[in-house]
């Protein structure tokens, strides 16, 4: 059976074809999800949420792109701003205890590359870590990207190329890494 | 042409180099199954009819018209505080004067039940991190929402079934937060948070907050 006609079937109030349609995209979504969280239980979180608001809407797929493009258009909203919500919540809290806590609780820069690659991605602007995980890590296409974020094929290519050079210039140190 | 920054050998590095950063677990695919089906049969259903559609589309150009009528007034009325301040709402000849209880407690209950979200989303993922501290930060913001959460099953807010069920999870959630001891190490946390999964109160609590951002939730209610 191919994709369409599952999607018919789950607007049908199929249940079988509506777990049919969640087996097959969660593997991504949740990855996904994963790595832009890099947390188990928000992962799960904003997974659930995708796929219970996928069903909810699924009326208003029109089937012009691939569902896997309108499912990840809505694993991006949810996950950037479930993000967001959390980030605003520590800051908040952040905010809250005395600076001598906070650097107390900054870490200093690492010789290990895993800590400072670490470091390194999560200090880059949201769009351009987005772009580098989606592609780099997760192998999502430039045209995936552009449909899942709103955005022109082009900018997320520029994107990408700024969040390279910017990994660059903060893992200098690793330079004899890829030079050899 | 290569662009400035393209080096295929730095590329093929950091790909290989970056695989490891938030690598996933394997998907849980079955545990979150079950969870969206439960936050899906919880959620409530509202089947828009072709005349409540219309009645929709009425009231809204009502209130586009009221609120244009009151942005456009005379600043003769907006002069006279007192006058408005002393006379009582029944008597106000368009009774739009001001927002009904009702409404105030639904801005209320859906500002309270965001900052619940974010707080209990950030207790199950952060508590494990530095539990000694963390755990004293909880426990007061926990007894904050806690006293929250019982003025809001007193209001009206609290008269609507659904709203009560979730309440009363909340209030049982956050008073074993409120109770939390910094000494007794991360058990209790994972007790409370085996609770929190094992009655969806998060996503419970999801399903009662109208999507987006809380200004745009609120927006236009008052």
């Amino acid at each position: 059976m191919d994709e369409s006609q599952l999607i018919a079937r789950v607007r049908a109030g199929d249940g079988e074809a509506e777990r049919a349609l969640y087996d097959a995209h969660v593997d991504r979504v949740y990855r996904l999800a994963f790595r832009l969280a890099g947390d188990d239980a928000l992962a799960q979180d904003f997974t659930q949420e995708t796929f219970i608001r996928a069903f909810d809407r699924l009326g208003s797929f029109r089937g012009d792109a691939a569902f896997s493009t309108w499912l990840h258009t809505i694993t991006t909203t949810v996950v950037l701003n479930g993000l967001r919500k959390v980030k605003r919540f520590r800051q908040r809290e952040a905010d809250i205890d005395d600076a001598h806590e906070i650097g107390a609780m900054q870490r200093h820069a690492e010789p290990d590359l895993k800590v400072r690659l670490k470091q390194a991605i999560e200090a880059l602007p949201e769009g351009y870590r987005t772009v580098f995980l989606m592609h780099d890590v997760e192998g999502y296409t430039h045209e995936e990207i552009g449909a899942a974020l709103g955005v022109e094929t082009g900018t997320s290519k520029a994107q990408l190329s700024r969040a390279r050079a910017k990994l660059r210039v903060a893992l200098a140190d690793f330079a004899g890494e890829w030079t050899t | 042409m290569m662009d400035q920054h393209e080096d295929p050998r730095f590329e093929a590095w950091l790909r290989k180099a970056a695989e490891s950063y938030h690598a996933p677990d394997p998907t849980p695919r079955d545990v979150m199954w079950q969870r969206i089906q439960t936050a899906r049969r919880q959620k409530p259903v509202i089947v828009l009819r072709p005349w409540m559609a219309w009645a929709m589309a009425a009231a809204a150009v009502l209130i586009l018209g009221i609120g244009i009528g009151r942005w456009t007034a005379t600043p003769t009325g907006r002069g006279n505080p007192v006058a408005v301040a002393t006379t009582p709402l029944a008597n106000s000849d368009s009774g739009l004067a001001a927002p009904s209880p009702d409404v105030v407690y639904q801005v209320a209950a859906t500002q309270y039940l965001s900052r619940t979200e974010a707080f209990l989303t950030s207790f199950r993922t952060d508590l494990g991190k530095n539990h000694a501290a963390n755990s004293a930060r909880f426990a007061g913001q926990a007894r904050d929402l806690l006293t929250t959460t019982q003025l809001m099953l007193d209001s009206p807010a609290g008269k609507d079934q659904r709203m009560r069920s979730l309440l009363e999870d909340l209030e049982l959630v956050l008073m074993q937060i409120s109770q939390l001891d910094p000494a007794h190490g991360g058990h209790d946390a994972d007790l409370i948070t085996q609770g929190m999964n094992q009655s969806n109160v998060l996503p419970k609590l999801r399903s009662a907050i109208p999507a987006g951002p809380v200004p745009v939730r609120t927006e236009g209610a008052l």
